[in-house]
């Protein structure tokens, strides 16, 4: 009897630790809960199984928090995060570094080495930061292009109410970045702020001209944009916190698998402004799947057969 | 006022009425971010469709004033029923008349009148059933026509061209996984929680001193949000999994289904307990007293006595948190678990209704069905107990 459970416990540790073995090939790709992490995410999965790794597919874990929570606690191994994001994760809000494009990226490459042991891979160059979109028509008319032909506009009495989630109003690093980088001022009775809103509900409110709406809280990478009739303002001063999406991967799996820095670098080096709106587009506005459009794209790029 | 023999029918079929009439049957967009724009029914589908809807809403308007009687429930059952169904093949086929003039992002979605025609078709059908008293089977038979109506029509093409089915048309095999991952939860945690639920419950109804802590306990489990709850397990099921590597190693974390699982058990925890400690002492004592009389054992009397009369009470707490858990899984789609919530969370972050719609409309049947099964069950096991 004793013999028995001893088979029976050696049995069950072995098929444990060989359940361990299987679970530290697999690559654990993750992404955020939103349109943008799915199409990333898509593509890296896409890549790495295209180069023969074993791959398992956590997309669309959930939001920024739990994400960065299950990759500190080792549980993914791979996600795609945003440059900017650095100044969150390590309480640096005021440091102006996370403004500056190269400086940023290797300021929160060099914090995260240090303190987590995770690599930021070659970084994008579309920048998803707060931006603010106006409608077409409004911008066509008075030839509204960057923040500061805005700023020239308000300052000549032109009207604009703006929508906006409070946090957009009222953080430091958002409206009140732009209003003392371009100097002007919104007042009271030219937002209309909606308490955790996010960009859907506040570019649908401009397209639709709810309560006089004409200008929307964005981000730069939005694919909904020019379906909704809108066109963002260009940051021409860098104001704004630069959010530009790049893979974060432990350590422990990129020295195991150093390929992956190959795959990914020159993907990502392709991912401007304009064709992630477009790839956000296809899958926000057209409602297609983000792993065909993500496997499309590779495709027409060649980096994938 | 006497002369309307049906009120609540009446009610219902005014309320379609003034529904049809006042707002779209179906929404028409450009693309699946801005809001439609509404078509009423009419304008929308086809003449036959729009004429046998309004015939079937006169004949059910007629139905409120004649004298009662069996057969008149029958019809109006009958009725109802075919209205659902006629309705539903309306709203799609009001999609695919309209697709053609939309460009290839356009939606059609459906409209508020649409859902109210639904709705009072679906309550019309209740209330004739509730007036024949009907029994188990007769209940079965509705649903079964029904469900077989619309899977006729779905398997037909009937619904291709409205908006959440083209949501579903790009994701076929995520929404099975998530259809899937949402029983695999609401399953995985009823279970654990009667595991647990049903010895205390007994306790509880056998210790009235251990009632007070007991319930005070689990009160206050009930009263965290659920998301708070699923955040707060992150920290202690990192902690566990890092202590124990073959937890680890299968998959437990605080991430993903485990702490969705923990947290769905702690929440069913309430009702299961409640209702076990309610139906044990509900149980008339001179039913146990005779019992024990006739020599039973305590054994056999928990057994044979106390567990059949209490059966009704414990299968309405495995109701309330069956439907309970199949709504809260729903969130869990925030810390990873996936299930139906990822489209509810992936279209709220769109603003693309259909798509939460997606993962909300599946959900809410998985809870009827859920629902129905259960009650019918207690039904029948009350008949033969």
């Amino acid at each position: 009897m004793q013999q028995l459970i001893g088979l029976l416990f050696g049995t069950v540790v072995t098929l444990l630790s060989a359940g361990v073995a299987a679970a530290e090939t697999k690559i654990v790709v993750a992404s955020k809960i939103d349109t943008e992490g799915a199409l990333l995410g898509s593509m890296i999965v896409a890549l790495l199984e295209a180069h023969g790794l074993a791959v398992e597919n956590k997309l669309q874990l959930g939001p920024t928090n739990i994400v960065r929570a299950a990759i500190l606690a080792g549980q993914i191994d791979i996600y795609p995060e945003y440059t900017g994001n650095g100044a969150l994760f390590f309480h640096l809000e005021q440091d102006p570094v996370w403004k500056d494009w190269t400086k940023g990226a290797a300021k929160v490459a060099a914090l995260d080495r240090e303190q987590n042991r995770l690599a930021w891979l070659a970084a994008a160059p579309g920048n998803n930061t707060w931006t603010i979109a106006l409608r077409q028509d409004l911008a066509e008319r008075h030839n509204l292009k960057t923040m500061g032909d805005l700023a020239k506009y308000l300052a000549g009495g032109g009207a604009i109410k703006l929508a906006a989630s409070a946090e957009f109003v009222e953080s430091p690093a958002a409206l009140p970045a732009f209003e003392t980088t371009y100097g002007f001022h919104l007042k009271d009775a030219q937002l209309l702020t909606l308490s955790g809103g996010n960009t859907s509900a506040t570019l649908r409110a401009a397209a639709e001209g709810t309560s006089g709406v004409n200008a929307a809280m964005a981000y730069g990478t939005d694919g909904a944009l020019a379906a909704l009739g809108l066109t963002a303002l260009e940051d021409d001063k860098g104001a704004q916190v630069v959010y530009a999406p790049a893979p974060i991967v432990r350590e422990a799996v990129l020295q195991q698998h150093p390929e992956i820095a190959k795959l990914l670098d020159p993907v990502f080096a392709t991912l401007t402004l304009e064709t992630l709106q477009q790839l956000n587009a296809k899958i926000a506005v057209e409602g297609e799947d983000a792993g065909a459009v993500a496997a499309a794209y590779l495709k027409s790029q060649h980096f994938l057969p | 006022m006497t002369l309307i023999r049906n009120q609540v029918l009446f009610t219902l079929v005014i309320a379609a009425a003034v529904a049809v009439a006042l707002s779209g049957f179906v929404g028409y967009a450009p693309n699946r971010l801005v809001s439609g724009r509404p078509v009423s029914l009419w304008a929308a589908a086809s003449f036959p469709a729009t004429f046998a809807i309004l015939a079937i809403g006169v004949l059910l308007f007629a139905a409120c004033f004649a004298s009662r009687g069996r057969p008149l429930h029958y019809a109006e059952a009958g009725l109802a029923v075919a209205l659902l169904l006629l309705v539903l093949a309306a709203a799609g086929q009001a999609a695919s008349l309209l697709t053609p003039g939309v460009r290839p992002a356009g939606r059609i979605s459906l409209g508020a009148a649409f859902w109210v025609l639904a709705c009072c078709s679906a309550l019309a059908v209740a209330d004739a059933l509730q007036r024949l008293d009907a029994g188990p089977a007769l209940r079965v038979i509705a649903v079964a026509a029904i469900v077989a109506g619309i899977v006729a029509l779905s398997i037909a093409g009937m619904f291709d061209a409205l908006s959440i089915v083209r949501e579903y048309a790009t994701r076929r095999q995520l929404f099975a996984d998530a259809m899937l991952r949402h029983i695999t939860l609401v399953a995985g945690s009823v279970g654990p929680a009667i595991a647990i639920g049903f010895p205390l419950g007994v306790a509880a109804a056998r210790k009235p001193a251990l009632q007070n802590p007991l319930f005070a306990v689990l009160n206050l489990l009930q009263t965290i949000p659920s998301i708070a709850l699923f955040g707060l397990l992150i920290f202690p099921l990192v902690a566990l999994a890092r202590a124990v590597p073959w937890l680890a190693a299968i998959g437990v974390g605080g991430i993903g289904v485990a702490p969705a699982i923990v947290a769905l058990v702690l929440y069913a925890l309430l009702p299961i307990v409640r209702n076990t400690s309610a139906g044990i002492a509900g149980v008339d004592p001179a039913v146990i007293e005779s019992a024990r009389g006739m020599g039973l054992t305590q054994r056999q009397i928990f057994r044979q006595v106390e567990l059949p009369l209490a059966l009704p009470v414990l299968l309405a707490g495995l109701r309330i948190v069956t439907v309970q858990a199949i709504g809260l899984a729903v969130v869990a789609a925030l810390i990873g678990a996936g299930g139906l919530g990822t489209f509810v969370f992936e279209g709220l972050g769109q603003y693309a209704v259909d798509l939460v719609l997606l993962g909300a409309l599946p959900a809410i049947f998985l809870a009827l069905a859920a629902d129905f099964v259960l009650q019918t069950l207690s039904t029948v096991l009350r008949r033969h107990g």
